[in-house]
C-alpha cells in the first residue's frame, strides 16, 4: 500500500529534497497531495499543474496572431506558448486553432514558454490528462506508452502539459488505456495490468 | 451573539442542548474531489452545516490590472445559498457579512499557499454554504483547505478552523446556531497545525484571559480529530 501524504505531513528523516519537500524546524514535511516513494525517498505529487522547464514536449492550440510572425500558442491555464518566427526558424505558416507540438526552448516569469521546433499536428483525436500523471503514462524508458501504441496501432504524441493526441489504429482503446493509467496512477503494477488488457480487448475484438 | 429576552437555557444537566460535552465536536465528515469540472472540490457536513468548496486555478488573474507579476492573487466567495438557513441567520447572497468572511478567508489561504510559485495568476476559491447551523465561517475554511490540497496547490499546511464560545461560566467547543446567537462569546479561529500558528481569530462577545486560554487549548485539541478527517478524506480519493 502506498503511503499517502497531504501538505504539512512530517516526512521520514532520510527524505531528499525536491520542489515538494518543506522544511520546518529542521523535519522535512510535504508540501503537496502525493505518495511518499520509499524506494527513492522522495515525494512523487498525484496532483498539481504543469510548470514548464526547457526541453519539455508540448502540445497547444495557435491564437489568433496579434503580430506577423509571432504565434501566441495556448498551452494550459497558466501557461502561454510563444513561437517567435526568425529566432529558431525563418518563418511559419500558421493559422489560428492549429494544434501543434513543439518544444520549450526558454521559460520567462515561470508562465511564458518560448517555443521551438513547432510542428503542425495533422487531424487526430486531443485528451487532456492530469499533467502529473504525464510521467506515468509514458512510464520507465516509455515503457507504458510504447506498449499502448504497439498494441493498439496508435499513433500517440505526448505534451508535458497534459494534451495528448493520437491518431489511426484502434484510438478507443488506446484511449481507455490511457484514462486507466490516469486514474491508477498511484498504483504499482500498472504496465502489467494494462498489457493484459490491452491484450485481452484485442484478442476480443479479432 | 444575540441578546434576547427570551434567551433559551443552553446547558441543561451539565449538557449543551444537543447533548454534547463542552468540548465535544459535532460529527464531521468530508469528502474530496466531488466535482468535475473544479481542480479540486470538497464537501463537507459539520454537524447540520452542509458545505461545499470548489478551487479553480491557479489561472490568469482577470481584470489583467489585478494581477501581481511576482505571486498569485487568492480570490474568496463566501456565500451562503438563499435555502441555507433559518431567518434570522444571515442574508443570502452578497452582502456585508458574505464580504467579511470571503475576505478573512482569502487572508488564512495567502499565509499557506507558496503564492510566488504563480506569479500574475488568480487561484479561486469558492465556499457555498447549503445549509447552516452556526459555524459556516469555520466549516467553510476547513473544507477549502481539503479542495485547496485536492486542486495540487502547494501549500505549507492543512488549515483547519473551530470555533469556541462561552455560555455563562462555561467555555465550549465547535458553538452551533442556537449557541452562536445567545452565547456570551464566539471566538472562531484558524490554526496552521504544523506550526501552531493562528490564521484567523474573531471574537464576538467577551472572555476573560483564563476562558481565552481554555478556548484556545479546545480549539487545539480539536485540531487533531479535524485533521485527521481532512487528511482521511484526501487519501480516500484514491482508495476507492
Amino acid at each position: 500500500m502506498r503511503q499517502f501524504v497531504t501538505p504539512g505531513e512530517e516526512l521520514p528523516k532520510e527524505t531528499r529534497r525536491n520542489e515538494f519537500v518543506t522544511f520546518y524546524s529542521g523535519k522535512p514535511y510535504s508540501n503537496i497531495l502525493g505518495f511518499y516513494n520509499e524506494a527513492k525517498n522522495e515525494v512523487v505529487p498525484l496532483e498539481g499543474m504543469w510548470k514548464p522547464q526547457v526541453g519539455d514536449s508540448v502540445i497547444g492550440v495557435i491564437e489568433k496572431p496579434s503580430k506577423p510572425g509571432i504565434y501566441n500558442v495556448v498551452l494550459s491555464d497558466f501557461v502561454q506558448g510563444l513561437i517567435i518566427a526568425g529566432k529558431y526558424e525563418d518563418s511559419y505558416d500558421f493559422k489560428a486553432n492549429d494544434l501543434v507540438e513543439a518544444v520549450v526552448a526558454s521559460v520567462e516569469r515561470k508562465r511564458l514558454a518560448i517555443l521551438e521546433r513547432p510542428r503542425k499536428l495533422a487531424i487526430g483525436h486531443t485528451i487532456y490528462v492530469k499533467p502529473v500523471r504525464i510521467p506515468r503514462i509514458i512510464g520507465k524508458g516509455e515503457t507504458m506508452i510504447g506498449q499502448i501504441s504497439r498494441l493498439t496501432g496508435t499513433r500517440i504524441i505526448i505534451g508535458r502539459n497534459g494534451i495528448i493526441w493520437l491518431s489511426g489504429g484502434n484510438m478507443e482503446l488506446a484511449l481507455k488505456a490511457i484514462k486507466k493509467v490516469e486514474n491508477e496512477a498511484h498504483t504499482s503494477g500498472l504496465t502489467e495490468r494494462i498489457k493484459q488488457m490491452l491484450e485481452a480487448e484485442s484478442a476480443a475484438r479479432s | 451573539m444575540a441578546s434576547s429576552l427570551n434567551k433559551p437555557e443552553l446547558i441543561v444537566n451539565g449538557k449543551r442542548l444537543d447533548g454534547r460535552d463542552f468540548g465535544e465536536l459535532r460529527p464531521l465528515k468530508i469528502e474530496a474531489n466531488v466535482l468535475k469540472n473544479a481542480q479540486g472540490s470538497a464537501y463537507l457536513e459539520w454537524g447540520n452545516n452542509r458545505v461545499l468548496a470548489a478551487v479553480y486555478g491557479p489561472r490568469e488573474a482577470t481584470p489583467r490590472h489585478t494581477a501581481d507579476s511576482t505571486k498569485a492573487i487568492v480570490k474568496c466567495r463566501y456565500s451562503m445559498a438563499p435555502f441555507s438557513g433559518l431567518a434570522d441567520h444571515g442574508r443570502t447572497g452578497p452582502n456585508r457579512r458574505a464580504t467579511e468572511i470571503s475576505k478573512v478567508t482569502k487572508e488564512v489561504f495567502e499565509n499557506v499557499i507558496f503564492l510566488n510559485e504563480f506569479p500574475g495568476s488568480e487561484i479561486d476559491i469558492f465556499i457555498e454554504i447549503l445549509q447552516s447551523d452556526g459555524g459556516t465561517r469555520a466549516a467553510g475554511i476547513t473544507a477549502a483547505a481539503v479542495a485547496l490540497a485536492n486542486a495540487g496547490i502547494k501549500m505549507k499546511d492543512l488549515v483547519y478552523a473551530v470555533s469556541a464560545g462561552r455560555i455563562g461560566e462555561h467555555v465550549v467547543l465547535d458553538v452551533n446556531m442556537i449557541e452562536d446567537n445567545y452565547s456570551d462569546a464566539d471566538m472562531p479561529m484558524a490554526i496552521s497545525p504544523k506550526s501552531g500558528e493562528i490564521l484567523l481569530l474573531q471574537m464576538d462577545g467577551g472572555l476573560t484571559k483564563e476562558q481565552l486560554r481554555k478556548g484556545m487549548e479546545m480549539v487545539i485539541e480539536a485540531g487533531k480529530t479535524i485533521s485527521k478527517a481532512q487528511r482521511d478524506a484526501l487519501k480516500d480519493i484514491y482508495k476507492k
